[in-house]
Formats: structure tokens, C-alpha cells, sequence
């Protein structure tokens, strides 16, 4: 032991210098520090913990957002929607309205078109007539009573005789409407006999209407209800040729 | 001439002390052995296989040096 | 893409060159000087400080200068951090940082294997590293180990190899002794070489493993020595329990035994072994420290760790421990 250096004063010595080290070390360092690393143990934790709410803050703001302005888009969609839905109505009206009116005029124009040229047809009929008949004279060679040439020829364009339509009284018709063509537009009076004609076999109430059409050259097409009565000269024309054949 | 044969002997006697140290030589190869198969198996543990290889170096040497401070008592204290 | 750096004539390299060739030449010239190499601390004082009824003289030892450098240097080093962490910083700068990263590595190691005891843990752990990585590299200070007073030995060198020796000297005795033997007694000379320090060291650890087990486990911590549980149920295995537990007891002081050694064999193997390579080959000493110098780091946290493992065991208790396996 005297050799080794082991003495018992000095181990009692070393013993208590590491009292006294390990004392004041624990008073100075270790305590501060353990306190030092609890407290950013703690502050890490801390701003882990307001990272976490803050990040389900952020998610929760942008679900909102995101529902926000899904429903602006779904209103934005409505709203445009019914915009043009109203926008296509009123279009669709203003170009009904515009159609009917382009329709009325046409219409109009037409009808005034169609007044225009049966009044010029009338005025024609008269000299037609003059002209037929000096072309009859011309082709006879003799002078017909005027009176009874202006009879025939009236004849001739209206189908009518001595106060009878020759059409009707070969064919018996009947229907809910007629239609009556003519070559040449005929007279109020004629009209009117046709009318009185006509209205025997007519249910009540159905109106005739009066159609001119140069091309059949003379006499009447009538049309009561689904029967066709051809007495007009190129009806009979064709006859002919089909006879001819 | 006794001292002498004393001399002698604490001679012998650390140099035979001393064969001890074969142990902790062997001991060191293996745990170094055990250490590099380790790391050479899984690297990514190298530094807790260094580590604690060093900490079982330390230990196995010490028992050679526990074998060195016999000599040295035998050299300088007896 | 790595910058290759131009070729430069630094004047480190050859400070060192110029070193190695002063080791050399020193070699050569200087006689060599047969180390001196005691067990016991050296006294420096002449006469005893003072003396004890039972303990005897004291004298001021080398060792005991280097405990009072230890001490200052580890009480200013705590010193610094307290009034650093006073501060209130969350994280330190300097001296105060370095500690705080070093204690934390050591708590979060006890933190792993004590669970719940590591704050009682920890201090004994750190305290033990501390002091002893402190003491340890006190050998790499220039001066500690070659600095001394001149004493008359039997093995010592004449003086008039000494003088023109490296190792300065303060030459004490009289003329007339000139021609016999002396050797350099050094001033400081490293703790860890003194057997009492490692020897308190080890106690101070074992004893407070045992006060660390009686806190964590009451009056049970006895019954890992005395283990008298199982002695009547199982009257076999119940007597080795009891022998086992027995050589718990002898185990604890075969602690104390590998501990003091442990460490003073360590230290003081490198001390010889740099005395002899001094004396022998002075230029592979500078080597040799380096590797000291890492021994006397590894050393330190052994001490250290071994007394964390023991401590935690302690608080284990034997009968969980059996549980468990």
C-alpha cells in the first residue's frame, strides 16, 4: 500500500473533491441545463402543436374556400343560365313577332299583288274579248252580233250560261269547301251566281274561294271537297288529244 | 546474490505476467471481427456499431491492462 | 466539379519539418535520461502540510496539484455556463453551447437506459466524464509530467546528464551531492495516475449505485443480496438464489477493484509508455499522444456509462428483471 500510494487521507481527500465538483456542477451546470432542454423540449413541442392547429386552420380555410367558390360558380352557372334562357325566349319572340309581321306583309303584299293583277286580268278581259272577237270576224268572216260575241266569250271565261253554271248542272258535288278557278277573274255577278249556285251543295257556313289561273285558257276548275270538276279548256284540250290518240 | 535472483524474477514475472495479454488481444480481434461484418452487412449502422465497438474495445483492453499494471507493480513497487 | 487547389509553399509544413529534424538532432546529442517511473505520487513539499491523528502526514503531492488545476478548470468551465444560461438564451453560444450539446448526448444516453431515473442518474454520469476527461488530457498540457524539482534517487542520473536535458529543472541539494543519482520530481503529474483518485472515483460509484437502489426499491434492493424468497418454496434452487446473491456482494467490490484499475491502468500504462518512448525514440512520442489522448476521452466515457449501466440496473431491482426474462 506504502508502494501503491493508497492512503487513506488522500482517498478521503478525492472522495470529497468530487463532493464538493459534483455539488456545485450540479448547482451551476446540469440543473440550468436539463431546465434549458425541458424548456426547448417544450417550445419544440409547443410550435409543433400550433404548426399542427395552424396547418388544420389553413385546411379548414381552404375547404371553405374551396366550398365558397364552388358555389359562386354553381350560382355564376345558374345565373348565366337563366340570363340566356331569358335572352333566347325574348329572341325567339322578337323573332316570332319579327316572322309574323314579315308574314302579315308578305301576306299583304300578296294579297295586294294578287288584287293588282285580277284587276289588270279584268281590264284585259274586256279587249281579250274585243280582240277574240274581231279575231273570230276576221277568221268567220262575218259580223257576229256583238251583244251574243260578248255573251259567248263571257261564256267562255266563266263557264257560266244564261245565269247557270254549265259545270255544275252535268256533276252533282258536295263538301265542306270549294274552290273555284278561273282563267280570267270573274265579275262580283258572276261570283254571285256561282254562289248561289254553290250553296245548295255546300254544308252551311263553308266558304268558296276564288282562284284565277291563266293557264287553263278559259272555263272552271271547281274543287268541292275532295272532287275535282275540270271544265276548263285545256282540261278539255287534253281530252281531246288523249281522244285523238 | 538474492537480490539479484529477485531482480530476475521481477523480470520473469512481468514479461510472464504479460502473457495476459493475449486475451484481451484475441478479445479485441473479435469484437472489431463481429463490428466490420456488421457494417459490411448493414451500413447504415455504422455509427452505433462504432460506437459500441469502441466501448467493447475499451473493455477488453483493459483486461490486458490490468495484466500491464501487474508488471509494472512487479517492475517499480515490489 | 472539385476546385483543385494550386500548389502552395505553406509555412505550416514546415515549421513541422523543422521540428521533426530539432526531435532528431536532439535525439543525437542529448543524452538519454533514464525515465523515472513511481507508482506512488511524488510529494513536492518537503516537510508534511500538516498531519491527522489517524490519518497521518499530508503532504502536498503532485496529484494534489493537478486536483486543484482540475478543479479550477471544471468549476470556471461551470462557472461560464451559469452565468451564460442565466442569461435566459434558448440556445447558447460558445463555451456554454459545447457543454449543453455534450450533456445533452450524455442525458439522452441515460435518458435510453434509465427511463424515469435518469435525472438522479445523469449528475453522477456527467460528473465522473467530466472530471475524468479533464484530468486525462491534463497530460497534453506542456509542462504536466516534465516540470519538477531535482531529487536525490537511488535509480536517478547522475546531474551532469540531467542539466543539458530538456525537462527543466529547479536544482535543489547542495553541491557536494553532485555525481550521484537524481531524478526529476514534476510538479503536476496527470490524476488519473494516482491510485486514490480512481480508487474515490470507483467507491463514490459503486456506493451511490447502492443509495440509487435502496431510493428506486426501498428495503427489496436487499434481497439482491440476501435472496431468502425462494429458499423455502424451492429448497434446491432457493440455496444457489442465496449463494448467487452472495457473490452479488463480492461482485460489488470486485466493481470497486475493476474500476480503480481500469482507469489507472490505462493512464499510467500511457504515461510509461510515453516516458520510455521519450527517453528512447522522441520523435514517435508526439504519435503517442495522439493516441493517448484519444484513450483518455474513451476512457472517460467508459467510467462514465459503466456507472450509468450500473445505476440503472440498480433501479430495475431483481425480481422485474426475472419477470421480464
Amino acid at each position: 500500500m506504502e508502494k501503491l500510494g493508497l492512503n487513506l487521507g488522500y482517498l478521503l481527500v478525492q472522495i470529497l473533491n468530487f463532493a464538493i465538483l459534483f455539488i456545485v456542477l450540479r448547482k451551476w451546470v446540469y440543473e440550468p441545463v436539463l431546465g434549458l432542454l425541458d424548456k426547448r423540449r417544450q417550445t419544440i413541442a409547443q410550435g409543433l402543436e400550433d404548426a399542427r392547429i395552424a396547418a388544420e386552420a389553413r385546411a379548414n380555410a381552404e375547404r371553405d374556400a374551396e366550398k365558397i367558390v364552388a358555389e359562386a360558380q354553381a350560382r355564376a352557372a345558374q345565373v348565366v343560365r337563366e340570363a340566356t334562357d331569358r335572352a333566347d325566349a325574348a329572341a325567339r319572340d322578337v323573332k316570332a313577332a319579327a316572322d309574323a309581321e314579315v308574314a302579315k306583309a308578305r301576306e299583304a303584299a300578296l294579297a295586294e299583288v294578287a288584287q293588282e293583277r285580277n284587276r289588270i286580268l279584268g281590264e284585259l278581259r274586256s279587249q281579250v274579248a274585243a280582240l277574240a272577237v274581231a279575231a273570230a270576224q276576221k277568221i268567220v268572216g262575218e259580223t257576229l252580233d256583238e251583244k251574243r260575241q260578248h255573251a259567248l266569250v263571257d261564256q267562255f271565261f266563266s263557264g257560266i250560261k244564261a245565269g247557270k253554271v254549265t259545270l255544275l248542272e252535268e256533276n252533282t258535288v258536295t263538301g265542306a269547301s270549294a274552290e273555284i278557278t278561273s282563267a280570267l277573274p270573274l265579275t262580283a255577278e258572276e261570283q254571285k251566281i256561282i254562289r248561289g249556285e254553290l250553296a245548295p251543295a255546300l254544308s252551311s257556313g263553308a266558304e268558296i274561294k276564288f282562284a284565277v289561273d291563266p293557264g287553263i285558257l278559259g272555263g272552271l276548275i271547281v274543287r268541292v271537297g275532295d272532287k275535282v270538276v275540270d271544265g276548263s279548256v285545256t282540261g278539255q284540250l287534253q281530252g281531246l288529244r288523249q281522244n285523238l290518240k | 546474490m538474492t537480490g539479484d535472483i529477485v531482480e530476475a524474477a521481477k523480470f520473469i514475472g512481468a514479461g510472464l505476467s504479460m502473457i495476459g495479454a493475449l486475451g484481451g488481444g484475441v478479445g479485441i480481434g473479435l469484437s472489431v471481427q463481429g463490428a466490420l461484418e456488421g457494417m459490411a452487412r448493414n451500413p447504415d449502422a455504422y455509427g452505433t456499431l462504432l460506437t459500441n465497438m469502441i466501448l467493447g474495445i475499451a473493455f477488453s483492453e483493459a483486461i490486458a491492462i490490468y495484466c500491464l499494471v501487474i508488471a509494472f507493480l512487479m517492475l517499480f513497487v515490489l | 466539379m472539385e476546385k483543385t487547389r494550386k500548389w502552395r509553399y505553406g509555412i505550416n509544413r514546415w515549421i513541422i519539418l523543422l521540428l521533426l529534424i530539432a526531435l532528431v538532432v536532439i535525439m543525437v546529442f542529448v543524452p538519454r535520461i533514464q525515465p523515472h517511473i513511481q507508482v506512488a505520487p511524488e510529494n513536492v513539499s518537503h516537510g508534511p502540510l500538516f498531519s491527522l491523528p489517524v490519518l497521518g502526514d499530508f503532504y502536498l503531492t503532485n496529484t494534489l496539484v493537478a486536483m486543484v488545476l482540475m478543479d479550477i478548470i471544471l468549476l470556471g468551465i461551470g462557472y461560464a455556463v451559469y452565468r451564460t444560461i442565466k442569461k435566459g438564451d434558448l440556445v447558447p453560444h460558445g463555451l456554454a453551447g459545447a457543454m449543453e450539446a455534450l450533456l445533452e448526448v450524455i442525458y439522452n444516453l441515460t435518458e435510453s437506459s434509465a427511463g424515469k431515473w435518469a435525472r438522479k442518474i445523469f449528475p453522477y454520469f456527467a460528473t465522473i466524464s467530466l472530471m475524468v476527461v479533464v484530468s486525462n488530457l491534463m497530460e497534453m498540457l506542456p509542462g504536466v509530467d516534465s516540470i519538477g524539482v531535482l531529487e536525490e534517487s537511488p535509480h536517478g542520473n547522475p546531474l551532469w546528464v540531467m542539466i543539458p536535458g530538456f525537462m527543466a529543472a529547479v536544482v535543489q541539494g547542495s553541491a557536494e551531492h553532485l555525481g550521484e543519482g537524481y531524478v526529476v520530481v514534476p510538479y503536476v503529474r496527470v490524476l488519473s495516475t494516482d491510485l486514490n483518485f480512481t480508487a474515490a472515483l470507483a467507491v463514490v460509484s459503486v456506493a451511490m449505485t447502492q443509495v440509487i437502489g435502496f431510493q428506486a426499491q426501498g428495503w427489496r434492493y436487499l434481497i439482491k443480496f440476501f435472496n431468502f424468497t425462494t429458499l423455502i418454496s424451492k429448497p434446491v434452487f432457493g440455496l444457489i438464489d442465496l449463494l448467487v446473491g452472495l457473490l452479488e456482494i463480492i461482485s460489488e467490490f470486485s466493481k470497486v477493484l475493476s474500476f480503480t484499475f481500469r482507469l489507472f491502468g490505462n493512464i499510467f500504462a500511457g504515461s510509461v509508455l510515453l516516458f520510455l518512448l521519450g527517453s528512447m525514440l522522441p520523435f514517435l512520442q508526439s504519435g503517442m499522444m495522439l493516441f493517448e489522448f484519444f484513450i483518455g476521452m474513451i476512457q472517460a466515457v467508459v467510467f462514465g456509462m459503466l456507472t450509468m449501466i450500473f445505476m440503472s440496473q440498480a433501479t430495475h431491482g431483481h425480481g422485474a428483471e426475472e419477470h421480464h426474462e
